[in-house]
C-alpha cells in the first residue's frame, strides 16, 4: 500500500515540478518585460526579424486560410440562421462565435505550428552548438536578447493576426449577407455594432496576448532542456509542441469559463 | 585560466571554439551585436564599425556570410574582431590552433592582434605547453 502511495507521489511530483519550473520561468520573463535594459538596439533588431518571420511571411497562407474559413463559416451560419428563422441573432453569432472564439483559435494554431516549432528548434540548436555560452560569455542576457523579443512578438502577432482574421471573415460575412439576405452595408455594420460587447473584446485581446505569451515561452523553455547531444533536439521540439497544445487548450477553457460563467 | 577569466569577466573578449559565432546571424551582425547590446548603439552605426574592422582584415566580402560557410582563417579573424568590440577589451585567445589548425606557427595570431591593437586593452594567449614552440616561446608557457 505504501509503495502504491509512493508511486502516486512520484508520478505527481514528476508532473508538478516541471510545471512549477515553467511557471517560475514565465514569471521571470514577465517581470523582465518591464525592465528598461531589455529594449536595446540588439533586442529591437531581433524583435523586428521575429515579427517579419511570424506576421509578414505567413500573410499569404494566413489570408488564404481566413478566406476559406470565412466562406465556410459564413455560408453555414447564414443557412442555419435562415432555415431556423433566427436572422436577428445573426450578428450575435458572428461577434460571439466567429470573432471571439474562432479567430483566435485558428490564428493560434497557425502560429504555433509555424513559429513555436521554429523557436523550439532554434533554441535547442543554439544550446547544442554552445551558442548560448557565447552570449553568456559576452555578458548578453538570454532573457533580454533572445527570449523577450520572441515573446513580445508572439503577443503582438497574435493580437494583430487575430484582428486581421476577424476582419476578413466579417468582410466575407458582408458579401454573403448581401447575397443571401440582400442586406445593405449600413445595416450589416449596425447589426455587428449592436452585437458587439466591450467585455468580450477585452477578454479576446487578453486571451490573444496570453496565447502569444505561452506559445512562445513554452518552446523557449523546452528548447533550453536540450542537452549537448544532437539527438536531444527532436525530443525537445516534441515535448515543447505537446506542451504548447496543452497550454492552448487550457487558455481556451479558462477564457470560456471567464466569459460564460 | 579560469581564475583569470573570472577576474576580467566584465571586459572579457573570448576567442575560442567554446564560444562559437552565432550561426543564424550574418558575420557583421555577430560583430555588431556586442555594441548594440551593451551600448545600445544603432544597428547602422554598429554595422559600419563591423564593416570597417572586417576591411582591416580584407574580409569585407564575408560580411553577409554565416558561420558554417566561413574558412578557418575567416572564422578566427571574425571571432577576434567580435572580441575586440568589447569596450577596453581583455582579449583571450583560447587554444587558437584549435580554430585554425593548419598554421605552422603562431605569427598569424600576433599579426592579427596587431590589427585590432587600438581597440584592445590587453591580449593573452592560453595554450597547451606542448604548443610553445609554435609561438617561438623559450620560457614556460601556461597549460
Amino acid at each position: 500500500m505504501i509503495t502504491i502511495i509512493e508511486n502516486i507521489g512520484k508520478v505527481s511530483l514528476s508532473k508538478i515540478l516541471p510545471l512549477r519550473g515553467t511557471l517560475q520561468f514565465a514569471t521571470r520573463v514577465f517581470l523582465n518585460l518591464f525592465d528598461r535594459r531589455t529594449y536595446n538596439s540588439a533586442s529591437r533588431m531581433v524583435f523586428i526579424h521575429q515579427f517579419y518571420f511570424t506576421s509578414v511571411q505567413i500573410l499569404p497562407l494566413f489570408l488564404f486560410v481566413a478566406v476559406i474559413f470565412g466562406f465556410l463559416i459564413n455560408g453555414m451560419a447564414f443557412q442555419v440562421v435562415k432555415n431556423l428563422g433566427l436572422s436577428e441573432y445573426f450578428g450575435r453569432l458572428l461577434m460571439g462565435f466567429v470573432v471571439t472564439e474562432l479567430s483566435p483559435f485558428v490564428t493560434v494554431l497557425l502560429i504555433a505550428l509555424r513559429s513555436s516549432s521554429a523557436i523550439n528548434a532554434e533554441i535547442a540548436v543554439m544550446k547544442v552548438n554552445r551558442e548560448l555560452n557565447t552570449l553568456e560569455s559576452f555578458r548578453i542576457d538570454l532573457i533580454h536578447y533572445l527570449f523577450i523579443p520572441r515573446i513580445l512578438n508572439g503577443m503582438l502577432s497574435m493580437v494583430l493576426l487575430t484582428s486581421l482574421f476577424a476582419l476578413v471573415v466579417l468582410f466575407i460575412g458582408l458579401l454573403v449577407s448581401s447575397l443571401v439576405f440582400g442586406t445593405s452595408v449600413d445595416a450589416y455594420i449596425d447589426t455587428l455594432l449592436h452585437s458587439a460587447d466591450l467585455l468580450d473584446i477585452v477578454i479576446l485581446l487578453i486571451k490573444c496576448a496570453t496565447f502569444g505569451f505561452f506559445i512562445t515561452m513554452i518552446p523557449i523553455r523546452l528548447g533550453l532542456n536540450a542537452s549537448q547531444d544532437l539527438t536531444s533536439i527532436p525530443v525537445a521540439v516534441l515535448n515543447g509542441m505537446v506542451k504548447v497544445f496543452l497550454a492552448i487548450v487550457t487558455i481556451e477553457v479558462l477564457s470560456s469559463i471567464v466569459r460564460f460563467i | 585560466m579560469e581564475g583569470f577569466l573570472a577576474d576580467h569577466k566584465s571586459h572579457l573578449g573570448m576567442v575560442s571554439l567554446e564560444v562559437p559565432l552565432i550561426s543564424n546571424l550574418p558575420v557583421w551582425s555577430n560583430i555588431a551585436l556586442i555594441r548594440q547590446y551593451h551600448e545600445n548603439m544603432p544597428w547602422e552605426e554598429a554595422k559600419t564599425q563591423a564593416l570597417d574592422l572586417l576591411q582591416r582584415f580584407g574580409m569585407a566580402a564575408a560580411a553577409e556570410k554565416r558561420n558554417p560557410s566561413l574558412t578557418a582563417e575567416e572564422r578566427f579573424c571574425i571571432m577576434l574582431i567580435r572580441a575586440a568590440m568589447v569596450r577596453d577589451a581583455v582579449v583571450v585567445l583560447d587554444r587558437p590552433f584549435r580554430i585554425f589548425p593548419d598554421l605552422p606557427d603562431g605569427r598569424f595570431f600576433t599579426d592579427s592582434l596587431r590589427k585590432v591593437d587600438d581597440l584592445v586593452a590587453e591580449a593573452h594567449i592560453f595554450d597547451y605547453n606542448w604548443e610553445k614552440e609554435r609561438y617561438g616561446a623559450t620560457d614556460d608557457a601556461e597549460d
